[in-house]
């Protein structure tokens, strides 16, 4: 089943007189429960592609639907409740919120949605900390954490409200291998457990290999799609 | 949540946030102390005029009342007595005296100086005032007509001390002039300089046979118990102004403040420049926390694009930042009222030495010495909420700003 459908999506950019073509008539159909990878050289579209699939950015031609929704034709609110209520996000610098502590940090997400007890978002925080093995932590700034630490945090925030969606940039970049590991061993769990689907770009050989798709982006254009068998 | 983002936000850059609500706090700190000083002025002035020169109620025909300018005899109170005894039947009020002022001059051979001179009851004067508490010297004696009080600023200006003599000329009731030695027993040094610089005094008695009053008296001065809270004494006086007025419907009865209506217009007018003097820190205040919060969003770029990305609303992520102005300016209010309150705690305690800071720069002003702050918590309500009011006005500029910047150029997501 088809969470997000991308149909002949272009993004223009203007700088002074020169336009620049960001994205060339994209089409892509994501299921729900993808493990996909984007990959492709600088300046070939990764960042536009993802900004527009995550509704930060908006596409100057064609449609998105995002399971079964046409987001072309909302408003700035809309957009907004639609990232509160359906994705989530994993940043490659972690941008973790520094004057919150962890547990604070991973209920952020539950605060915006508004529609949780005090109770039960310390409940969830702790026990999606629990998942990523920070639970012991839960108390601790930031500041006091290791970059691996930062990103299972930051992995724990994206993925407390149980979104349909999680978009990882680079989500390995600044870790080294063993800590890389780990985090997308608790993505690749997460993903068979709850059936979330996982879009990432990367430039990490390791998590290309882990990827279940991989979409190749050249010059704004998608160059190959290729999925693994299992 | 967002209140805990804003405040440990403000806590994490303390040094920032306790400049931008110092100055917020020195505002209310002047503006506290101001106040104090201007309400103990008032206090004082009231409090010098009731016990000194105006009493706090005072009755007089309506003809006089129409001509009082030129101080005329011939209008007076023809049943002082009966009034008296029926004023003094009301508890709230603690006496009743008749005083009469007269235009003159007063010689001393050598030179000679137009005076307005106040005829008083010695028995009851001191009844509705405070005249005989300032006297160095002595009172009026029973019987002798030829006595006179001066005020202590005006007999060293002429060079006079108690003993001496003096010349009055005067009109009498039926316009004769008369002429007549009086000998000072006493000076009068009040906290009132215009008593001190022009205030001369003669009893009854030598009203009568020198002004041929014939026991006539031009003001009903009526003396009301005094209260700690000037509003609560004021409240007083006006109940008893009205009970008088329904009482006796044909005399005049003015309250000290109609008696001294030109005094309290400029005191009220000193109060409005104390509100713009209030208005200008509070506008200084008000660009420093501008200056804050703009910085705040500035460093906070990528926590408002996490934020935004997250699902907060536009309006949400200016909330944010107003919180962020809105308790600077509580934490500056609440220095303020602080340190306002230690301030006036030593005001009200200690005084202010008026005498000795202002020097002769006070002029006519009705109060001399040391002068007592007040509390005014009405006030401190209204600056207060003025200060907070201003403080988040100041913010929602640049927290618009952060509600309003687009996510992508926030985050450089990806």
């Amino acid at each position: 089943m088809a969470i997000l459908e991308m149909k002949a999506v272009t993004r223009e950019y203007h700088k002074g007189e020169q336009v620049v073509h960001a994205l060339r008539g994209v089409d892509l159909t994501i299921e729900k429960g993808a493990f996909l990878s984007i990959v492709g050289p600088s300046g070939s579209g990764k960042s536009t592609l993802l900004n527009i699939i995550g509704c930060l950015d908006s596409p100057t031609g064609g449609e998105v639907v995002y399971n079964g929704t046409l987001l072309g034709s909302m408003s700035e609110n809309a957009l907004a409740d639609y990232r509160k209520n359906h994705i989530a996000f994993i940043f490659q610098s972690y941008n973790l919120i520094p004057v919150l502590t962890v547990r604070e940090n991973v209920e952020l997400p539950l605060v915006i949605e508004k529609k949780w007890s005090r109770d039960q978002m310390r409940e969830k925080a702790m026990a999606v900390l629990k998942a990523v093995e920070l639970d012991s932590m839960a108390g601790r700034l930031p500041k006091e954490l290791s970059g691996g630490q930062e990103q299972r945090v930051a992995i724990a925030r994206a993925l407390v409200k149980q979104p349909l969606v999680v978009l990882a940039d680079e989500p390995t970049a600044n870790l080294d291998s063993k800590t890389a590991e780990n985090i997308i061993s608790i993505m690749q769990r997460l993903n068979t457990e709850q059936q979330t689907t996982f879009i990432f770009s990367t430039h990490d050989k390791l998590m290309e290999q882990h990827a279940r798709r991989v979409v190749v982006l050249h010059d704004g254009q998608i160059a190959s799609d290729s999925r693994k068998e299992g | 949540m967002l209140l805990k983002i804003a405040l440990r936000n403000l806590l994490r850059h303390k040094r920032r946030t306790f400049f931008s609500a110092i100055t917020i706090a020195v505002g209310m700190l002047f503006f506290i102390a101001m106040d104090s000083i201007m309400a103990g002025m008032d206090r004082g002035a009231i409090d010098n005029m009731v016990a000194l020169r105006t009493a706090a109620i005072r009755l007089q025909t309506r003809q006089y009342a129409e001509e009082q300018d030129a101080l005329p005899l011939k209008y007076g109170i023809d049943n002082f007595e009966s009034i008296r005894s029926n004023l003094l039947k009301d508890k709230r009020i603690k006496g009743v005296t008749g005083r009469t002022r007269f235009i003159g001059q007063m010689s001393i051979y050598t030179d000679m100086k137009p005076i307005i001179g106040t005829v008083i009851e010695p028995a009851t004067d001191s009844t509705v005032f405070s005249l005989r508490d300032y006297i160095e010297g002595a009172y009026f004696s029973e019987g002798n007509e030829r006595e006179i009080l001066l005020g202590k600023d005006l007999a060293e200006e002429l060079g006079l001390n108690v003993g001496d003599y003096v010349t009055l000329y005067a009109m009498t009731r039926y316009d004769s002039h008369n002429a007549d030695d009086f000998k000072i027993i006493g000076v009068v040094a009040t906290t009132d300089p215009v008593i001190n610089g022009s205030g001369v005094f003669i009893s009854q008695a030598g009203g009568d046979s020198f002004l041929d009053l014939e026991g006539l008296r031009t003001d009903v001065m009526v003396g009301v118990h005094r209260k700690v809270n000037l509003r609560d004494f004021l409240k007083e006086i006006r109940a008893v102004q009205s009970t008088i007025h329904t009482a006796y419907p044909d005399l005049i009865a003015q309250n000290v403040l109609e008696q001294e209506a030109g005094f309290f217009e400029i005191a009220k007018s000193k109060r409005g420049f104390g509100m713009v003097f209030l208005a200008v820190i509070l506008l200084i205040a008000g660009v420093g926390i501008f200056n804050t919060v703009l910085m705040s969003v500035y460093e906070r770029i990528r926590e408002i694009g996490v934020l935004r990305a997250f699902g907060l609303r536009q309006g949400e992520m200016t909330r944010l930042f107003l919180i962020e102005g809105a308790v600077t300016g509580i934490f500056g209010v609440a220095l303020g009222l602080a340190l306002g309150t230690v301030v006036n705690v030593l005001l009200v305690k200690y005084g202010y030495p008026l005498d000795k800071l202002a020097g002769d720069a006070m002029g006519d002003f009705p109060i001399w010495g040391t002068i007592y702050g007040e509390w005014n918590f009405r006030v401190w309500l209204a600056v207060s909420f003025f200060a907070i009011v201003v403080a988040t006005i100041a913010g929602y500029i640049p927290a618009r700003k952060a509600g309003s910047m687009e996510i992508i150029s926030t985050l450089r997501f990806f």
